[in-house]
């Protein structure tokens, strides 16, 4: 175990490095400052970023040092050109992408695994062709399109009814003096962005879950519980399914980074403000602290996932034993 | 006793390889509908010019963002484009990105996957080195910085999507070839002298060839929805170049006033991505190795 720790803190330490090198590769902050109305000389524009360290007057191994001394000794993550902070900004933007996709990953997962099992039990059936048919196409229709053509169809709708049914942006702030008033307005807009991510996302599931539960009930143990008696549905739910839900969990423990990260789309159409939406901005405004920030997250965050997997696999799997 | 002759049991001829697999393949409807789709795409992408009045970059000044009608069959951007003449250019620069990507990725780990697992000690370690090292690298944020850097050019974007594409495929051809190699054929290719890159190429490769086929028509998927992702974003294909991409990200700013500049491009993106799938899912049932019919459709 620690040897794991161990391999995944060299990676995360060498992949955010090698992003901080390259980030300053392709990105200049000093091109923010070009053309501004009333012009700066190229000198104001050093005095600005020096202070910041993304002045590139200053040697790189200079600014990389002041950069990895200033996370490691006082957990700061620098600065964007324009002054924020990044770890105020990553701190909010987290929680506000863990609201945004906690609600489809539960979905996606439920849905999948219940028609997984559904058309696993019925292999070759009308259920389960017309099941793979439809997954099919879900599964591969462009998640672009599917988040824009919900919000088509929602504004259409609004229209029909005349009232807003569906709100296609995020959250605004609303002020109330009860506490319920933002959450439930929250809640409100997270219908329209789970319904289009689910639509896209449950398939995955649906086809791994099918798979793994086929090779399960053809395997010898399930045929001895039928042999010694138990319905076919017992011996499916107490066998079968069990240990075909390993690898689902781990599924789920390496969708973790997901769940903080992965809606750089559907943040982007929906207009909600989380770290996908950060990610687009920060390589827009050439912010070379920010860009690294969202990387090293990243890193860690599949570092987290895979260890749950293992974790997850020692706890649910008796064949395998901690050693 | 009387010996009892053996009933011959009356078996059909064997189908040749070809007209087998194209009997597998064209019995599965979704499949074939899915084929025909995609054929009418390309067709559309290459022979569209044709009929289109309008170039992709001549502006309409008399009818800008209009509805479609005769004379704009898609209807009009803001700024007075046919969408349908920037649909046809655009699938075209999304299809050729998807190609490259895909005949690249597949290309690069089927040779480096097979070398690895044939030659083994150090090129073996070397490769899947990289490999884990590439994985673990965020490859969405170089994709983007390096495009971006490179101010939007399609063909660095292709690049680079083959150079964070490849790993998941050549660890999988790894792990197969490892069990091809100890294979009597194998065995007595080399024993005959046969040469060892061309024990790869004739003898390992082909083996896996069903799971190549299949993995090049899903890379065609994962190529063009990187690369609508990334354009619609803007770190990709950009004006005046035209992809998908860039038309749904177009579309989507005027996604009330003017659907038609994202229905048409998303529905033509949808349909490519679908019939993909669907015509991977017939391929694998077609050139399924371990199928028990044995010659036989």
């Amino acid at each position: 175990m620690t040897r794991r720790l161990i391999n995944w803190l060299v990676i995360i330490v060498v992949s955010t490095n090698i992003t901080y090198l390259l980030a300053w590769n392709f990105m200049d902050p000093r091109s923010n400052y070009i053309g501004r109305r009333p012009p700066l000389s190229p000198q104001q524009i050093t005095d600005l970023l020096e202070p910041r360290n993304l002045s590139d007057t200053v040697p790189l191994l200079e600014r990389w040092w002041t950069w990895l001394t200033n996370i490691l000794l006082h957990w700061n993550w620098g600065v964007a050109p324009n002054g924020d902070s990044v770890n105020t900004q990553m701190a909010a933007r987290m929680w506000v992408s863990a609201e945004f996709t906690g609600a489809t990953l539960v979905i996606t997962t439920i849905a999948g695994i219940a028609l997984g099992v559904y058309t696993a039990n019925r292999q070759y059936k009308t259920a389960d062709r017309i099941g793979h048919f439809t997954s099919t196409i879900t599964m591969n229709i462009p998640p672009i399109v599917a988040a824009l053509g919900f919000v088509l169809i929602a504004i259409w709708i609004n229209d029909a009814v005349g009232t807003t049914i569906f709100y296609v942006t995020g959250p605004v702030g609303l002020s109330s003096e009860h506490w319920w008033v933002p959450v439930l307005d929250t809640l409100h807009r997270l219908i329209l962005p789970t319904l289009a991510m689910s639509l896209v996302g449950y398939a995955t599931t649906h086809f791994l879950q099918r798979a793994l539960l086929l090779d399960n009930i053809s395997a010898d143990y399930v045929r001895t519980a039928r042999a010694k008696g138990l319905t076919k549905q017992r011996a499916i739910r107490k066998h079968a399914l069990r240990t075909s839900l390993i690898p689902i969990a781990t599924q789920i423990a390496f969708s973790i980074p997901v769940i903080f990260l992965g809606a750089v789309l559907s943040e982007q159409i929906f207009a909600w403000h989380g770290l996908g939406e950060y990610l687009v901005q920060t390589i827009g405004r050439n912010d070379v602290h920010g860009t690294v920030a969202i990387a090293a997250f990243g890193a860690f965050l599949t570092a987290i996932g895979a260890l749950l997997a293992d974790i997850a696999v020692v706890a649910l799997d008796p064949r395998v034993r901690v050693n | 006793m009387t010996i009892t002759e053996a009933p011959t049991a009356q078996r059909s001829k064997p189908l040749s390889k070809w007209s087998l697999y194209s009997r597998r393949y064209f019995r599965n409807i979704p499949a074939t509908v899915a084929l025909g789709i995609f054929v009418v795409l390309v067709l559309f992408a290459v022979v569209g010019p044709v009929f289109q009045k309008w170039d992709h970059i001549e502006l309409d000044f008399l009818s800008l963002s209009d509805g479609p009608s005769s004379e704009h069959w898609f209807g009009t951007t803001n700024s007075g484009n046919d969408v349908f003449a920037m649909t046809v250019e655009g699938l075209r620069r999304s299809l050729m990105i998807a190609l490259i990507v895909s005949t690249g990725t597949t290309v690069i780990s089927a040779v480096l996957g097979g070398v690895a697992a044939y030659f083994g000690g150090w090129s073996e370690r070397i490769i899947l080195w990289v490999i884990h090292f590439m994985m673990a690298v965020p490859g969405f944020l170089i994709v983007a910085l390096v495009t971006n850097g490179s101010g939007g050019n399609w063909f660095i974007l292709a690049i680079m999507l083959v150079v964070i594409g490849w790993m998941t495929l050549a660890r999988t051809v790894w792990t197969l070839s490892l069990s091809i190699r100890e294979s009597e054929y194998i065995q007595a290719a080399r024993y005959m002298g046969v040469g060892s890159f061309r024990i790869v190429l004739r003898h390992m490769l082909p083996n896996m060839a069903s799971l190549l086929i299949i993995n090049f028509t899903l890379g065609v998927v994962a190529a063009v929805n990187s690369e609508t992702s990334l354009s619609f974003l803007g770190f990709g294909v950009r004006v005046p170049d035209v992809s998908l991409g860039t038309l749904i990200a177009m579309g989507s700013s005027v996604v009330t006033s003017a659907p038609w500049i994202f229905l048409f491009p998303g529905a033509i993106l949808t349909l490519l991505t679908v019939s993909m799938a669907f015509v991977a899912d017939g391929l694998r049932d077609a050139l399924d190795p371990n199928s028990a019919a044995g010659g036989r459709a």
